[in-house]
């Protein structure tokens, strides 16, 4: 779309009309060919979304900064909410848990409640905002042409950020507290790349389905407080149904995320590959299947909005 | 680029020859209006209980067999009555929709003026407006650096480009708006409705940039209800009429023919 030899002109024309610098060298570098068509094979057009969503990563970057900046403008606190937030949940649950149940029998349990409280509340931030992102924001499709994607995307990674914005003293609080950190920590970004392609294709998927039943917002509001206390982020996974562990952890795939943070940040050992792929894949297969059905659809997005 | 869009390189044409910039190929568009379609799953369940899953349907044919080419360079005005399917063209060639059959072949970057209060984020300043903007119509930032002094000095809003756009008035929004888009790079530029920016004077403004970017080699589209500033403004002008082409050829004979036609 943007030709960078063209930036040349700039310098030229600033000196002379800084006003008038538009399209002095149409000539001299001829413009891309774009045909645009009826929408055809949705699968062929899948197949190219990630190049063209490429091409637009600058937008998708604004987008994230945009989201970030929104946040936090006019907080007295800012960025600091990102790490308060969790830490007044984990509060809360260490004082419901050690205190008031007494059975509760986690060692450390306060660095163990908030590594899930982090992962989750970034599960269910991004999930929020991703499903509203495409029905909020039908004046911003309507203006120009970019890639659909950039909306959910940017919702999923600016939660992201938030995440990792929160980890390094996490990570700190978490050292003080008594657990055995050491190069395990190397391999979280494996964890978030994971976790960041669940929650897009999350993302992808109820967004989609949001513009045509607006019950989707509605039903994953209530589904996720049912989510969040079917996730072992207060308890242990086996504490649940200890003979349907491996059920539980191929039916909620969040569950295997905060399995992996644990096993970094909280027993300071290394995930069992096996375990690590099988929830790469399952994240890889539910990014996938988003992705193509949000590729089937959002042609009609503006449409239908 | 999705579907049977392609990025080709074209040779390089003569710098004398008057090249295509736009050309529109039997351009359909087909709008469904599902009156009783299901929009939550209330309504369908509903709609299934009593035997029919999609509603009534309404089709409503918004743009027909639409034809045209458009040189590079030359201002083509776009007339009609209201819902004769003139924003629909634009929103086509501004790839914001697919047309339902035909295709139209774009050479050169769209830079489409259409929904101009939108795209802005109420909670940031203007400046971070402009560059948000300026990024959804694919703009690098480096771009919008340079001419950052230009869009504000045109926009007038010198004094309020720290403030939270929240506290801009309509006006306001639709000249950030407007001087975002014209003082970028563009090949084509898409105007709807020149007349609902501002004030007598800021209108009077946009319309001498309009012609500087004429002058200058862009081509533009300009969708206008005051049919005088089409005759005015352009060289050739199309005349819309129930989605289809009624009238196509130099601007003044077809605004002639358009006014004609509505006095009667």
């Amino acid at each position: 779309m943007y030709d960078s030899r063209r930036h040349l002109h700039r310098f030229r024309a600033n000196q002379e009309s800084p006003s008038l610098n538009l399209v002095q060298d149409v000539h001299r570098y001829p413009p891309p060919v774009v045909v645009w068509g009826p929408s055809g094979n949705w699968f062929g057009s899948f197949l190219k979304r990630p190049a063209e969503l490429y091409r637009y990563r600058e937008l998708l970057g604004n987008q994230v900064a945009r989201d970030l900046k929104a946040r936090y403008r006019g907080t007295a606190l800012g960025f600091f909410w990102c790490l308060l937030n969790p830490l007044l949940t984990t509060a809360i649950l260490t004082l419901l848990f050690t205190v008031l149940m007494r059975g509760a029998s986690i060692p450390n349990f306060a660095a163990f409640a908030l590594i899930g409280v982090l992962a989750w509340n970034w599960h269910a931030t991004a999930l929020v905002a991703g499903i509203n992102s495409i029905t909020s924001q039908s004046n911003l499709m309507a203006k120009a042409y970019f890639p659909r994607e950039v909306l959910p995307l940017s919702a999923v990674l600016s939660n992201g950020l938030n995440f990792l914005f929160a980890l390094p003293t996490a990570i700190v609080l978490l050292v003080f507290s008594g657990v055995p950190i050491g190069w395990a920590l190397l391999l979280l970004p494996f964890v978030f790349v994971i976790q960041a392609a669940l929650s897009a294709g999350f993302a992808l998927l109820l967004a989609t389905a949001n513009v045509f039943y607006r019950d989707t917002s509605i039903i994953m509001e209530s589904l996720l407080l049912a989510w969040f206390f079917l996730t072992p982020i207060f308890y242990r996974p086996q504490d649940l149904f200890p003979q349907y562990e491996r059920l539980m952890y191929i039916l909620n795939p969040v569950a295997s995320v905060i399995a992996m943070y644990r096993d970094l940040l909280y027993s300071g050992s290394v995930p069992d590959p096996l375990f690590v792929l099988r929830s790469g894949a399952q994240a890889l297969v539910l990014l996938l299947v988003g992705w193509a059905l949000f590729a089937r659809f959002a042609d009609r997005f503006v449409e239908e909005l | 680029m999705s579907s049977r869009a392609t990025t080709l390189a074209r040779p390089e044409p003569e710098p004398t020859e008057k090249a295509t910039a736009l050309s529109l190929e039997r351009v359909s568009k087909l709008f469904v209006l599902q009156h009783e379609r299901p929009r939550s799953f209330q309504e369908l369940w509903v709609a299934l209980m009593k035997g029919r899953g999609a509603g009534s349907r309404e089709r409503f044919w918004a743009l027909r067999d639409v034809s045209f080419d458009v040189k590079q360079g030359e201002t083509l005005g776009i007339v009609g009555r209201n819902g004769s399917g003139k924003s629909t063209l634009l929103r086509l060639i501004a790839r914001t929709m697919r047309p339902t059959e035909g295709r139209v072949v774009i050479a050169g970057r769209v830079m489409p003026l259409l929904e101009l209060g939108a795209g802005f984020h109420e909670e940031l300043s203007g400046s971070d407006n402009v560059y948000l903007n300026a990024s959804l119509l694919g703009v690098p930032h480096s771009v919008v650096e340079a001419r950052y002094r230009d869009i504000v000095e045109f926009a007038e809003l010198e004094h309020f480009m720290d403030t939270p756009i929240k506290h801009y008035s309509s006006g306001m929004y639709l000249r950030l708006g407007f001087a975002i888009g014209v003082h970028l790079d563009f090949d084509i530029l898409l105007v709807d409705e020149l007349l609902a920016v501002g004030d007598a004077e800021f209108q009077r403004k946009c319309v001498d940039r309009i012609r500087a970017v004429r002058d200058a080699g862009a081509t533009i589209l300009l969708v206008s209800h005051v049919a005088e500033q089409v005759a005015t403004l352009c060289d050739r002008a199309v005349w819309l009429d129930g989605g289809r082409v009624c009238r196509f050829g130099p601007a003044k004979e077809v605004v002639a023919a358009y006014l004609e036609s509505s006095a009667s």
